[in-house]
């Protein structure tokens, strides 16, 4: 498995693990009331969480392989990257044209936000699952 | 794909080039050697020069064009 692979399978899981529990923990303790403080919060640990978890992950796996850690992106891993992107910014546009939708719509501004959000990570979920499915595949 | 090569042909006539050595001399990771070997990813016209240099060969040597 190459350096990128194991790169995207290190954002795949982090993404999915800490922003899947912060969506949950935010749906069940969702009260339009005292929700907001209450999400913040859950919001900077999750971010705090990831940091951390990818960090920590990232280093592992660049210690295992230094060599290719350090290597530039070849020809055919830049291709795959630019294909998972076009994946993502279609999620993320989805995303966006959703958010706006909820604004016009008159929806409470701290929900939309989290919409906003829930599209980055959905963006980035699918730019790693494409990035690892590319890679699997040998495309 | 429509381009097929011969790759590991030539490998096996070099001495039974490793596929990470074939990477290293054309700068690409082993994985992308492995996927042009198997069809599944047609490299840039550079690489292919370059992986035709790494055997010592003209570049039709490597590369065929399939037609349908």
């Amino acid at each position: 498995m190459s350096f990128r692979e194991k790169s995207a399978w290190i954002a795949l899981l982090a993404y999915g693990g800490v922003f899947g529990a912060y969506f949950v923990a935010l749906w069940r303790s969702w009260d339009p009331a005292i929700g907001q403080p209450l999400s913040i919060g859950l919001l900077v640990a999750a971010m705090v969480g990831f940091v951390i978890i990818v960090t920590a992950l990232t280093i592992i796996a660049a210690l295992l392989n230094p060599t290719a850690a350090n290597a530039p992106a070849d020809e055919r891993e830049k291709l795959i990257d630019l294909k998972a992107e076009r994946a993502a910014s279609y999620t993320l546009s989805v995303g966006v044209l959703l958010s706006m939708t909820g604004l016009l719509m008159g929806f409470n501004g701290f929900l939309i936000a989290n919409v906003l959000l829930a599209s980055l990570v959905a963006a980035e979920l699918v730019k790693a699952g494409w990035q690892i499915a590319s890679f699997r595949m040998g495309a | 794909m429509p381009i097929e090569n011969e790759i590991r042909r030539l490998r096996f006539e070099n001495g039974e080039m490793t596929q990470a050595a074939l990477a290293e001399k054309v700068g690409v990771t082993r994985q992308t050697i492995i996927a042009i070997e198997q069809n599944k990813y047609a490299p840039s016209l550079e690489a292919a020069f370059k992986i035709a240099d790494a055997f010592s060969v003209p570049l039709e040597s490597v590369f065929h064009w399939k037609k349908d």
